[in-house]
């Protein structure tokens, strides 16, 4: 298979995956507004962390997307 | 379109080409989007328990209440008459009073004679008679507890806890 559609392969998966991340942010948001509504905001700081952690991995392969670029680009300057 | 300026890729002038998105932007959306979302869950987090409204209502009389025997209940209406709520007398003669608004999907919650719970029909939840948590279906928070004063006088609602 050629570095393009494997390139090609590779982003879909990421795009996949931090999309998958999203969802269980938006699920931690709401049950730490929910555990803050009825008394027990407690919860909503290890909610932020898990957050924290998903947002760092989402940023990690968003950083490795455009690495992969720029390695691309140095070898194929016409990529 | 690779010749083309940088400007013209960003604002290009056919339509089909403008709504394109490609992956890479959209892992850069769906990023922003993440850091979006961890800066609302610690906004959660350090604002907390200000979150839950805490209104301080008129000093209002409950009639009946003084006579209630124990394991019973009445109706009355606090803060407004378009809010009902629920006085019980529990086994050992303290009071407790609650919205009587299910905080599942508000349907009326009902106490049984001699019962400890309150019970909603709509979806067979239950709720502590003691202190208004849920005990069992699907309600995950606490029937909002109205604050009681007792004197001489009678039974008064003071506030709105939730």
């Amino acid at each position: 298979m050629e570095t393009g559609r494997q390139g090609t392969t590779l982003f879909t998966g990421i795009c996949l995956l931090i999309a998958v991340l999203v969802i269980i942010q938006l699920w931690l948001l709401g049950a730490a507004l929910d555990a803050a509504l009825s008394g027990q905001s407690v919860l909503a700081l290890p909610a932020s962390i898990a957050s924290a952690v998903l947002f760092a991995i989402n940023a990690g392969l968003l950083w490795y997307v455009f690495d992969f670029d720029r390695r691309r680009r140095r070898v194929d300057p016409d990529a | 379109m690779s010749d083309a300026p940088r400007w013209r890729q960003d604002f290009p002038i056919l339509w089909d080409e403008d709504h394109y998105v490609t992956r890479r932007e959209l892992a850069k959306f769906l990023t922003l989007g993440s850091g979006t979302i961890v800066a609302a869950t610690v906004g959660v987090a350090v604002v907390g328990d200000k979150l839950r409204p805490r209104g301080a209502g008129p000093r209002v009389r409950i009639e009946g209440a003084e006579t209630l025997a124990r394991g019973s209940s009445l109706l009355f209406r606090y803060p407004s008459d378009e809010d009902p709520c629920i006085l019980v007398r529990l086994a050992d003669g303290r009071l407790a009073a609650y919205s009587q608004v299910c905080t599942h999907l508000s349907c009326a919650v009902v106490h049984k004679e001699g019962s400890r719970e309150l019970d909603c029909p709509c979806h067979e939840g239950h709720f502590d008679c003691s202190d208004g948590r849920p005990t069992a279906g699907p309600p995950t928070r606490g029937l909002p507890r109205v604050l009681l004063e007792q004197t001489t006088e009678g039974v008064f609602a003071l506030a709105v806890e939730m």
